[in-house]
């Protein structure tokens, strides 16, 4: 299949969230020898992107998003078996540490966020909910992750966002990682406030706001 | 004797309570630990901020139970206790209420999300809603009230569940987001789908709350009103929330602007009116005279 043709389809898969189209697809391209990186610059990414000015504009809402961000990982789950056996990383946006800070079990926000980093092409280590302030560092430093993304949905738990500034700033680490917050009570505000680098107020703004931080955008 | 709430409504605004679990960690509840354990740990407190609200002049308490669902409290260990953190939330918000004031069992969402997004069945959600109903029931309350759903399916099955257990009335308050085109839940359900859905099935009463400022419920109970001929619930947010420099949570909606659009949130067509995040008994003490006067 020519590139033309295969990029529309690509997109159209991840748009409509379809596993087994995005999957087949991937294996279509790999048999036809294309340049892997530039099926998912241009077949898959545009899919994901249109999902969020879907979403944007009030047309998607979350089951979508996460329909598309599974068809995502369909595809690249395909893509990135070829592009390691040619020692070519696929995930271009770095390694993220995700979590919902300690006292806070809510993790709606922050899978729908980690399901979209992943399918922006990050690699995201997901800690889970109710994650205790010193494993975020200490994941951070394990996988060499250059972003650390924070979840937290209540007034009283999102003070822990601060909290892992101040420890980041305790061990000497702060500018070793951008600092990322979100969840209900968060705002950019806040984020300034608390020195952190950044805040969105969704799973596609975060996105965006990882991949400008990871300078992609 | 005291009319049942569904008769109250059709002849005057029902005023409901405002937070419960800001209102504990005012009182000392530390971060992580579930709200509903005080119940049984710390009931004075409990009762204290129940009568707080009956004497700021709501007519109904919510009881504090709203994390009482089994696979909620599975958070804190606490799933083999729902029945009895339950019960006591009901118990003591019956001691607390007044001759002629009214409790409702309240029951918020799981948390959790049904297949696809999810692992669970809409039969698995039924069944925890109708063991918590049972003991809410059984410690004594007039309705349930299904709260902050962000999911239409989730609080059907909710309903379901309610149903299975008690004759009890059930009042359902969906969360919606003001998004580009209209009120709609984080799973899409509209405002309009929403209210109609929930009267098919036969529900008391139905409503929003939270998410939503008082300024934006007004539109949102508009848009409920055009679907469902159901009495109405309204329980919108103080705002956003804040934090100073002291490092002490406030809400970008001052009390005065909150309780502004009071009257318009009645006038729109809400019978049930109260608070949500952000809001305390001052709030519930001004909505009062809010109403008040807007009777006279």
């Amino acid at each position: 299949m020519i590139k033309n043709e295969l990029w529309p389809k690509m997109n159209e898969a991840i748009v409509a969230g379809d596993r087994a189209a995005a999957a087949a697809l991937a294996g279509d391209a790999v048999r036809s020898g294309l340049d892997l990186l530039e099926v998912i610059e241009r077949g898959y990414v545009p899919g994901i992107e249109k999902v969020g000015e879907l979403w944007e504009q009030g047309e998607y809402f979350l089951p979508e998003l996460i329909s598309s961000a599974e068809a995502m990982k369909a595809a690249m789950a395909v893509l990135e078996p070829e592009l390691n056996r040619k020692n070519i990383g696929a995930r271009m946006g770095g390694k993220v540490v995700i979590g919902t800070v300690e006292g806070d079990i809510h993790d709606i926000g922050k899978n729908l966020v980690a399901s979209m980093l992943q399918a922006g092409g990050f690699e995201v280590f997901d800690l889970g909910a109710d994650v205790k302030l010193e494993r975020f560092i200490e994941k951070a430093e394990a996988v060499g992750a250059g972003m650390i993304c924070l979840s937290a949905l209540l007034t009283t738990t999102m003070t822990n966002q601060r909290r892992l500034i101040g420890l980041l700033r305790d061990k000497g680490l702060r500018d070793k990682y951008k600092v990322l917050v979100g969840g209900a009570p968060a705002s950019r505000k806040w984020a300034e406030e608390i020195g952190a680098d950044g805040y969105a107020e969704n799973a596609v703004a975060a996105v965006k706001l990882a991949k400008s931080l990871a300078g992609r955008a | 004797m005291t009319p049942p709430l569904l008769d109250l409504v059709k002849t005057r605004t029902v005023l409901l309570d405002g937070a419960m679990g800001t209102e504990l960690m005012a009182r000392g509840l530390a971060q992580g630990v579930a709200p509903e354990l005080w119940n049984v740990e710390r009931p004075e407190v409990v009762k204290g901020v129940y009568a707080a609200y009956f004497a700021a002049g709501a007519d109904v308490v919510s009881t504090n139970s709203f994390g009482g669902s089994p696979l909620k409290l599975a958070a804190h260990g606490l799933e083999g206790r729902a029945y009895e953190l339950n019960l006591a939330a009901a118990r003591l918000a019956r001691e607390a209420a007044p001759a002629g004031r009214y409790v409702a069992g309240s029951m918020g969402p799981t948390g959790k999300f049904l297949k696809p997004q999810g692992p669970y069945a809409v039969e698995d959600f039924a069944a925890v809603y109708a063991e918590q109903t049972r003991a809410l029931a059984a410690g004594g309350v007039d309705v349930l009230l299904i709260e902050t759903q962000y999911d239409l399916r989730e609080a059907l099955a909710a309903l379901h569940g309610a149903r299975s257990a008690s004759p009890l009335p059930v009042f359902v308050t969906m969360t919606f987001n003001a998004n580009p085109r209209g009120y709609f839940t984080l799973m899409g359900d509209s405002a309009a789908r929403s209210a109609a859905e929930l009267e098919k099935e036969g529900v008391g009463a139905v409503g929003a709350n939270c998410t939503l400022t008082s300024e934006q419920m007004v539109g949102c109970v508009r848009a409920l009103k055009e679907a469902t001929s159901l009495p109405l619930i309204a329980q919108a947010n103080a705002g956003q929330p804040t934090i100073g420099a002291d490092g002490r949570v406030g809400y970008s909606q001052t009390l005065e602007d909150y309780v502004r659009f009071v009257p318009e949130i009645v006038r729109s067509g809400a019978g049930f009116v109260g608070g949500c995040c952000g809001t305390n008994p001052s709030f519930i003490r001004a909505m009062a005279r809010a109403i008040q006067e807007e009777r006279s």
